[in-house]
């Protein structure tokens, strides 16, 4: 029970800080479970791919790291945790939403997360090459996948590429 | 409303918004299909939701349903799009703790093509992004503080946010001044 907790209480932390997207704390996230020993660096990384196949927030790999941390119980309090201060914030919006949309300091703070937003992403990039990527081709195939996307081909047709493509990898 | 059509409507977006398209989807079943609520409404709730933590589009989806049909709405919502998705992704990952995770197994050599793929993915969205979100030099300076303290330097998240939000909102005090029109609104992909 109090592994169960321990889980619901990081993932909490890491909800309610992830400005900029659901990814943004994917890096603190890493760190955080593999020095927690809940998830090895394959694992996070399998985990994070695994995400890619279901519909939905890209988020849903918290079901994988609660489950691989505390069992079904874990992957419950992962998700309770990792969605519940955005959606309570959402709803709360419903109320607050007119006065958000007239105050300066809010105004200020819509313009100053995308940039931010965009260091994050970038950070983001940085920790999932080093989690994930573990021989040089793979590298080359981020290139392809984000110049295949950038020129309009499908995400999932991407998605499946890479996998087919890892596949034939693991045969030859 | 009733409850059961409002479950329905999110539970068909939760089972077909595959690849982070999820808030253009809400877009077609909400606001295009089924005319619940007009589109500038819906694009107005949307950009404000962008300030909170968390997934944008299970976000945009509580706040919706709250919108549509008050604290149950925004729970039948939140369920919604997020239970088709966990359940596959709680049965997948059952699958591989019990036969994936063998280092050098064909199944552990799918998903490092899938990562790349995925990462690949994110750079992309970065590349699209990255004329509009940086546009002037405070932008620049922004992003490259957040990606060298967090990125690089691996400070906790809070510390980052607590010194670059701050610095980010007076940078923007003076933009911020004029009354919003509507600026940033976006008309999702449809399809």
């Amino acid at each position: 029970m109090d592994e169960v907790l321990q889980v619901f209480l990081t993932f909490l932390r890491l909800g309610a800080l992830s400005f900029g997207g659901g990814m943004a704390n994917l890096p603190e996230m890493a760190r955080v479970l593999m020095a927690n020993g809940w998830v090895t660096r394959q694992e996070f990384a399998d985990g994070f791919a695994l995400g890619q196949f279901v519909p939905g927030p890209n988020m849903l790999a918290v079901v994988f790291y609660g489950l691989a941390a505390a069992g079904l119980p874990g992957a419950l309090a992962a998700l309770a945790g990792m969605f519940l201060p955005g959606a309570l914030g959402a709803i709360w919006l419903v109320k607050g939403w007119q006065w958000m949309a007239r105050s300066q300091w809010s105004r200020a703070l819509r313009k100053a997360l995308v940039p931010i937003a965009m260091g994050l992403s970038a950070s983001m990039v940085l920790i999932l090459v080093q989690v994930g990527v573990d021989a040089v081709g793979w590298l080359l195939g981020v290139v392809v996948a984000a110049l295949l996307i950038h020129r309009g081909v499908p995400v999932v047709w991407v998605i499946g590429g890479g996998a087919l493509l890892g596949l034939l990898v693991g045969l030859a | 409303m009733p409850w059961f059509e409002l479950f329905l409507a999110f539970l068909q977006v939760g089972l077909v918004a595959f690849g982070g398209g999820g808030n253009a989807q809400l877009y077609q079943a909400l606001v295009l299909k089924r005319g619940w609520m007009g589109e500038r409404e819906f694009l107005e709730t949307t950009a404000l939701v962008r300030v909170l933590p968390g997934p944008i589009f299970a976000n945009t989806a509580a706040h919706l349903g709250m919108r549509l049909g008050g604290l149950m709405g925004a729970v039948l919502a939140l369920v919604g799009v997020l239970a088709p998705g966990s359940l596959l992704m709680l049965l997948l990952s059952f699958a591989y703790f019990r036969f994936g995770a063998v280092p050098g197994s064909l199944a552990e050599s799918a998903l490092d093509g899938v990562a790349a793929a995925a990462i690949g993915l994110i750079l992309a969205t970065m590349v699209r992004q990255a004329p509009v979100a940086l546009d002037s030099l405070k932008a620049v300076g922004l992003a490259a503080g957040v990606f060298v303290t967090y990125g690089l330097l691996h400070w906790p998240l809070l510390l980052v946010l607590l010194v670059h939000v701050p610095i980010g909102v007076s940078l923007y005090w003076g933009e911020a001044a004029r009354p919003w029109d509507g600026a940033g609104l976006e008309v999702p992909p449809r399809g």
